[in-house]
């Protein structure tokens, strides 16, 4: 649910929204937490009111990272939480995310389910001589943190301690990246972490948006510079020469340690690149590829009993420790690989097979979208094809997935393949027979 | 039909039927709105639905733009002291006043620290129902509340308007029942201030009700075993938002509410007299004691909004109401229940006469109180027909609030009550059986 502050994300709209999930979850115990925004406070009494309206307990852990809030909420047994963040929508978006009992996002039938309670308007009403309070809970953080280190220890002993650069955006992980760097014995440099609702550069941690990361790890000549976005689900690696290495290769990098230390399968979605199948390979672990979306990951890691998985974006779920994308896990399993195998990042990505990924999108409106699908079909019938979510084509060199956007009037292009000709082609072709599909 | 009043006091209703977090977050954006954002106060008593409607109006005032300001839990008046004090454009007290704990409301405060006059509600009322509210952009939103200790400063206001030297030389023993409402913190605290033994009484904030909110004296059994027990020279009960004073004498006997009002005026005009202002349904012994002072009455509709407007008007006194509610203007003209405390103590200590002395000496009138329940739909038209009929017997008529009419042994007042769907009769005459007379008077009317 989420909208822009000032024209529709209004605070009626917000404690009905909030009525539905109490009426949903039942009334129990609501963990809450929230990201820096300017209007987190205002969205944060709006879903307090409607919370307690409907008889929940409301326990607010303040201001701290989504995955925070979805570990707490399996801590405490909660019911549910509610996560108020826009993640990486600019700075006059603000959003709900509902979990659910396990810690995992709503999604399909539970999300509409609630969604239809929303609509009927219906909600429970707890008699004012029964209602109860809300609970202010210090230390969630500490917590999340404590759990981290209790799974994967300390960063072993080397020569010298690891140096890092942490860009946090002045988001939710401001609050607690350097001190869980810290307490992993880390070396931290520590620069975006104001949370006062600004934003010192786009939130989404793409290689365009960390030329400040860039030029500080190269300044203090760190061993590595992680990037993440507001609401800290998301993490982005800078190496030690200070290049953006691509959101991609936190997830594989993370797979890498985990692989190195435990058997098991790893689960992503349809979009992950392909250096993630060669890494799986390596240690003869099968990797299942979801819907895109972070809940049909997690999903299939459970039904996969997957050791680890997550999203190309940067996301990186340990179920371990959180059965959420964590970037603050992600920290951590990446500066443990650092540390065990004694090479630097640029080496290590160097070990790895090299593709290059190309995106695009267009602009599409939603009606149009299953005729460009349809399209494609019948064009690369004789490949193999996977439908789930668009369509995702394996061509001999190369694969490409089509998907209409879940949030805006696009649609999505994203090819892969060995080298940048390969993959120009590719996406040329493929772009130039959806412009002309859309056209007609 | 369920009870819901949005009116003159305010939006009132049960929390849990049609007092919904909904209806506050409207209310408050309707109310930031109207006052063009700025700086708001919030303050609440301690229902359990306090924390739920409290929130709902800090949602709504930031989302209009508004500073809010949290006051915690306070009485409506160290609010009311607060606005211009912290230089805010209004407040919003978040209390049901002596309503039962399921009950909650929202009364608004504009930036003279007075409740919102009927022109006033009624804006409000349209800005709500037309529901074109401010809506800040995010960059504009205040990202955080402040907290502030209004009851402090409450104290010291009252340290000023009051003569604590004489009242702490008598070394009076005082019993308080403050209901675990909002007073809880600052009447013990400003008794103890005024050099008084207290015996504090349901002065928890965080515990239930311990009984219906209402200072009454089928309420004040507690505090009367409390004043006959501990030896007290006066107990003084509280209700839920420390507005309304009811007293326990010195041995032990519950006034009736209409006393508190008579008395603190009978002690303000012997040594200050002037304009008293007070509303057509309060007892008429305030008449009497006024002009043994050479002093006049000033009659308003029944509300605190309209007490307060007459009194800075008329350049009043004291104000106040048979409900309980006693405003002394050095302080601040809205009715408080620590300056009625003070005032009261303030008379038994220069006086050095014990209460039920100082009472027995007030004109001594029956008045009694009844109230029928008719759904909303046809809470007017029965009052239209019940005026009808007192026409038809060319009987003069006060229509200030409601219906009033002077008999020949005494009074009647009919009117509907601003916070429940219900019709209040009144009826008051020196002789017991008479005012039984006059309250049958009423009701063969009102059923016809």
């Amino acid at each position: 649910m989420r909208g822009v502050i000032g024209e529709s994300l209004t605070p009626l709209l917000l404690t009905r929204f909030s009525q539905a999930f109490g009426t949903y979850v039942g009334p129990g115990t609501i963990v809450i937490g929230r990201d820096p925004r300017r209007s987190g406070e205002m969205v944060r009494q709006a879903v307090i009111a409607g919370l307690l309206s409907t008889g929940c307990r409301v326990v607010d852990i303040g201001m701290c990272p989504v995955p925070t809030i979805q570990l707490l909420v399996r801590h405490l047994k909660a019911l549910g939480g509610v996560a108020i963040t826009a993640s990486h929508n600019p700075a006059e978006w603000n959003a709900l995310k509902f979990i659910g009992g396990d810690g995992l996002f709503l999604s399909g039938d539970n999300a509409r389910e609630m969604l239809d309670i929303y609509h009927q308007g219906e909600y429970t009403k707890v008699p004012g001589t029964e209602m109860r309070g809300l609970e202010n809970l210090p230390g969630a953080t500490d917590r999340h943190i404590k759990t981290i280190i209790d799974a994967l220890g300390a960063l072993p002993a080397t020569v010298r301690k690891l140096r890092v650069v942490l860009d946090a955006c002045n988001g939710a992980g401001s609050v607690v990246g350097p001190r869980l760097l810290e307490a992993l014995g880390a070396e931290v440099i520590a620069i975006n972490v104001t949370p006062d609702g600004s934003f010192p550069r786009p939130a989404e941690p793409l290689p365009e948006n960390l030329g400040a990361l860039s030029a500080a790890v190269k300044e203090h000549r760190a061993d590595i510079g992680f990037a993440q976005d507001m609401d800290a689900d998301r993490l982005a690696i800078v190496s030690d020469e200070g290049i953006p290495i691509g959101e991609d290769y936190t997830l594989v990098l993370a797979a890498l340690r985990v692989l190195n230390h435990q058997t098991g399968s790893v689960v992503a979605n349809l979009s992950s690149t392909s250096v993630l199948q060669a890494v799986a390979d390596r240690f003869n672990s099968r990797l299942f590829l979801t819907k895109i979306g972070e809940v049909n990951v997690t999903q299939e890691m459970q039904r996969q009993n997957a050791v680890v998985g997550g999203e190309g974006n940067g996301g990186v779920i340990y179920p371990q420790i959180n059965f959420a994308r964590d970037s603050l896990v992600g920290m951590g399993l990446v500066l443990h690989l650092l540390a065990e195998t004694g090479q630097t990042i640029t080496q290590l990505v160097d070990g790895l097979p090299r593709f290059s990924m190309l995106k695009d999108k267009l602009p599409c409106p939603s009606h149009k979208i299953g005729a460009v699908l349809r399209m494609l079909r019948t064009e690369y019938a004789t490949y193999p094809m996977d439908l789930r979510d668009g369509v995702k084509v394996q061509l001999p060199k190369a694969w490409f997935l089509v998907r209409g956007s879940n949030t805006e009037p696009i649609i999505r292009v994203i090819s892969e393949a060995q080298t940048d000709m390969e993959v120009q082609e590719v996406l040329e072709e493929v772009v130039s027979k959806v412009k002309r599909c859309l056209a007609a | 039909m369920k009870p819901l009043k949005i009116g003159i006091t305010g939006v009132r209703g049960v929390v849990g039927e049609t007092f919904t977090p909904e209806l506050a977050v409207g209310f408050s954006q309707a109310f930031g709105t109207y006052l063009n954002s700025g700086r708001i106060l919030v303050c609440r008593d301690t229902r359990p639905s306090g924390p739920m409607v409290q929130a709902s109006v800090t949602a709504g005032l930031l989302a209009a733009g508004c500073e809010v300001i949290d006051l915690g839990v306070c009485p409506t008046t160290s609010l009311q002291l607060a606005v211009s004090w912290l230089k805010a454009e209004g407040g919003i007290a978040i209390t049901a006043g002596h309503n039962p704990s399921q009950w909650n409301a929202l009364k608004f405060v504009r930036n003279d620290g007075l409740y919102l006059n009927s022109i006033q509600a009624e804006e409000l009322l349209d800005i709500f129902h037309q529901g074109e509210f401010t809506k800040a952009a995010s960059d504009r939103m205040k990202s955080s509340v402040d907290k502030q200790d209004a009851i402090t400063y409450h104290i010291e206001r009252l340290r000023e308007t009051f003569d604590v030297e004489l009242i702490a030389a008598a070394n009076l023993k005082v019993a308080v029942d403050c209901c675990n409402g909002a007073c809880s913190k600052l009447m013990p605290q400003w008794l103890r201030e005024l050099g008084c033994e207290v015996l504090a009484i349901n002065d928890d904030p965080d515990s239930p009700f311990p009984h219906r909110p209402e200072p009454k004296p089928e309420t004040m059994a507690q505090l009367r075993a409390v004043v006959k027990a501990g030896q007290a020279e006066i107990g003084f009960a509280h209700d839920a938002d420390g507005e309304r004073v009811g007293i326990v004498n010195e041995r032990g006997e519950p006034l009736s509410e209409e006393l508190t009002f008579a008395l603190a005026t009978r002690i303000r005009l012997a040594e200050n007299p002037g304009t008293v202002v007070t509303n057509v349904s309060t007892t008429s012994a305030i008449e009497e004691i006024a002009s043994a002072y050479g002093s006049n009455v000033i009659r308003t509709p029944v509300g605190q909004a309209y007490i307060s407007e007459s009194m800075i008007e008329h350049r009043a006194v004291i104000g106040g109401e048979g409900s309980g509610g006693v405003s002394v203007p050095e302080l601040h003209p809205t009715h408080d229940g620590a300056a009625a405390v003070a005032l009261i103590l303030q008379g038994l200590a220069s006086s050095r006469k014990p209460v039920s002395e100082l009472v027995g000496e007030l004109p001594q009138l029956t008045m009694l109180k009844h109230n029928v329940a008719v759904e909303p739909n046809r809470l007017y038209s029965v009052l239209q027909n019940f005026r009808l009929a007192v026409e038809d017997e060319q009987l003069t008529i006060d229509v200030t609030d409601g219906i009033k009419v002077v008999l020949p042994h005494g009074w009647i007042h009919v009117r509907a009550s601003n916070t429940e769907s219900m019709i209040r009769i009144i009826a008051e005459s020196r002789d017991p059986m008479n005012a039984q007379n006059l309250l049958n008077w009423v009701r063969d009317r009102l059923t016809k």
